[in-house]
């Protein structure tokens, strides 16, 4: 089956690094770890991808650099002192697993 | 296939001259250009990165316009957690100016850069607040407290003419409260149908709507400044998401928890129903919004990683439609 997306690995610096061009264009999608997934066969996926001298990953490399961060933001949230975990702070539950999309 | 008239109820009409106020999608025959015409959209809203904040953090609190904002408290996940960080947003960039008073999370605000309040939150040891600080565009100053001490409220309005709707009384449960802010003191005013917690909420202290909530839910409510009435949900149910609006016809909401994820979804409201519009980049929740519909700013939030965002975002609304002549070439 041929995959719906492709992934890279690009630091967002701010304004520019995605403008409205680009994103009426196409569909991005921010994870951890600088991770952004775009449609894959797509012109203008490519030339966003080389602008923001993104490394292209795959999905099966882009997930394990994902699993890294979640795995690192489960320890962080685990170590967090009890009153940080009250359930008053109702968004700040344990962080879960990501699974990226082919 | 489906036809026009199927769709449309009723058969491409013929004009000699175009219709004064077409609606976007419809088609007509212009006899006098012998042409096939359609209100076309032109761009669809979108989001565009915007400056880092210095402090990525969660749980924050937002106010001013797409070009002028304001965030200040927050949440990080290491010490010291409950932010007193302050930055001001010019269009490109953040910089840090003087800290709240009160480092808290959960907080709300409403205004702009240069005179806003920010009222509400929880601070470490999960005591909620009702404190208020009013910011003139440089430094913050104590003002009168809300009478009813939360965290995770609705903000919306001015710095002399807010409300603050609902909430959590932590260690209590969700509420319905609602209080309007005069500029010097708060007021408890008619109660929103239902108690929510993690909410957002956008439009003046007379034109209001207040939208989601945990756990998460879709309810929306319309406030006329006077009267709170149920009106369509949300396509998406979640809580902890961001908003803003001009009134209760005009409201932009973006992002929040859909627990146990949290979405990169943005939707429009028009005065009646939601639609979905073009995603966030980078899905969040507990993240903050400036500015309105049609020119808005979303800053910060969580989204799994160790640390909390810093990511901005700039949405530009859907351009006026045009009359566009339909052509084979």
């Amino acid at each position: 089956m041929a995959k719906t997306y492709q992934y890279c690995v690009a630091e967002n610096w701010g304004k520019g690094f995605i403008d409205h061009v680009e994103s009426s264009k196409i569909t991005f999608a921010g994870y951890p770890a600088n991770v952004w997934q775009v449609p894959a066969y797509n012109k203008h996926g490519n030339l966003w991808i080389a602008k923001v001298a993104g490394v292209v990953k795959t999905k099966d490399e882009a997930q394990a650099i994902v699993d890294a961060e979640v795995q690192a933001a489960q320890a962080a949230w685990d170590a967090l002192p009890d009153a940080e975990k009250a359930p008053a702070v109702e968004m700040n539950t344990r962080p879960t697993d990501i699974t990226l999309e082919e | 296939m489906a036809e026009y008239k199927g769709i449309h109820g009723t058969k491409v009409q013929d004009y000699t001259t175009d219709p004064d106020n077409p609606i976007t999608g419809q088609v007509w025959y212009n006899e006098t250009a012998n042409t096939i015409r359609v209100e076309a959209q032109t761009t669809a809203g979108a989001w565009a990165t915007g400056g880092n904040l210095n402090t990525g953090r969660s749980a924050l609190g937002g106010a001013g316009t797409q070009t002028a904002a304001i965030a200040a408290g927050g949440f990080t996940p290491v010490s010291p957690y409950n932010q007193s960080v302050t930055e001001l947003y010019n269009g490109s960039s953040w910089t840090e100016v003087a800290d709240l008073a009160q480092a808290r999370r959960s907080l709300a605000a409403a205004g702009t850069s240069t005179a806003a309040i920010f009222f509400a939150g929880i601070r470490p040891g999960d005591t909620v607040l009702g404190n208020t600080e009013s910011w003139n565009g440089s430094a913050w100053t104590e003002v009168n407290n809300l009478n009813t001490a939360r965290r995770g409220c609705g903000g919306n309005g001015t710095q002399t003419a807010a409300l603050a709707e609902g909430g959590n009384t932590y260690p209590g449960g969700n509420i319905a409260n609602v209080e309007s802010w005069n500029g010097s003191s708060w007021t408890e005013i008619t109660d929103t149908n239902s108690a929510k917690n993690d909410t957002a909420a956008a439009g003046t202290q007379t034109s209001a709507l207040v939208f989601g909530g945990s756990s998460p839910q879709a309810l929306t409510e319309s406030w006329n400044g006077s009267a709170w009435t149920e009106v369509n949900d949300l396509n998406t149910a979640r809580s902890a998401l961001g908003g803003v609006g001009t009134d209760n016809t005009s409201v932009l909401g973006f992002g929040g928890y859909t627990y146990p994820g949290f979405t990169a979804n943005t939707e429009e409201w028009n005065g009646s129903s939601w639609t979905e519009v073009n995603n966030l980049g980078t899905a969040r929740y507990a993240l903050a919004g400036a500015g309105t519909p049609s020119s808005a700013l979303a800053f910060g939030g969580g989204n799994t990683g160790p640390t909390r965002l810093a990511a901005t975002e700039e949405w530009t609304g859907a351009g006026a439609p045009v009359i566009k002549t339909i052509t084979t070439d």
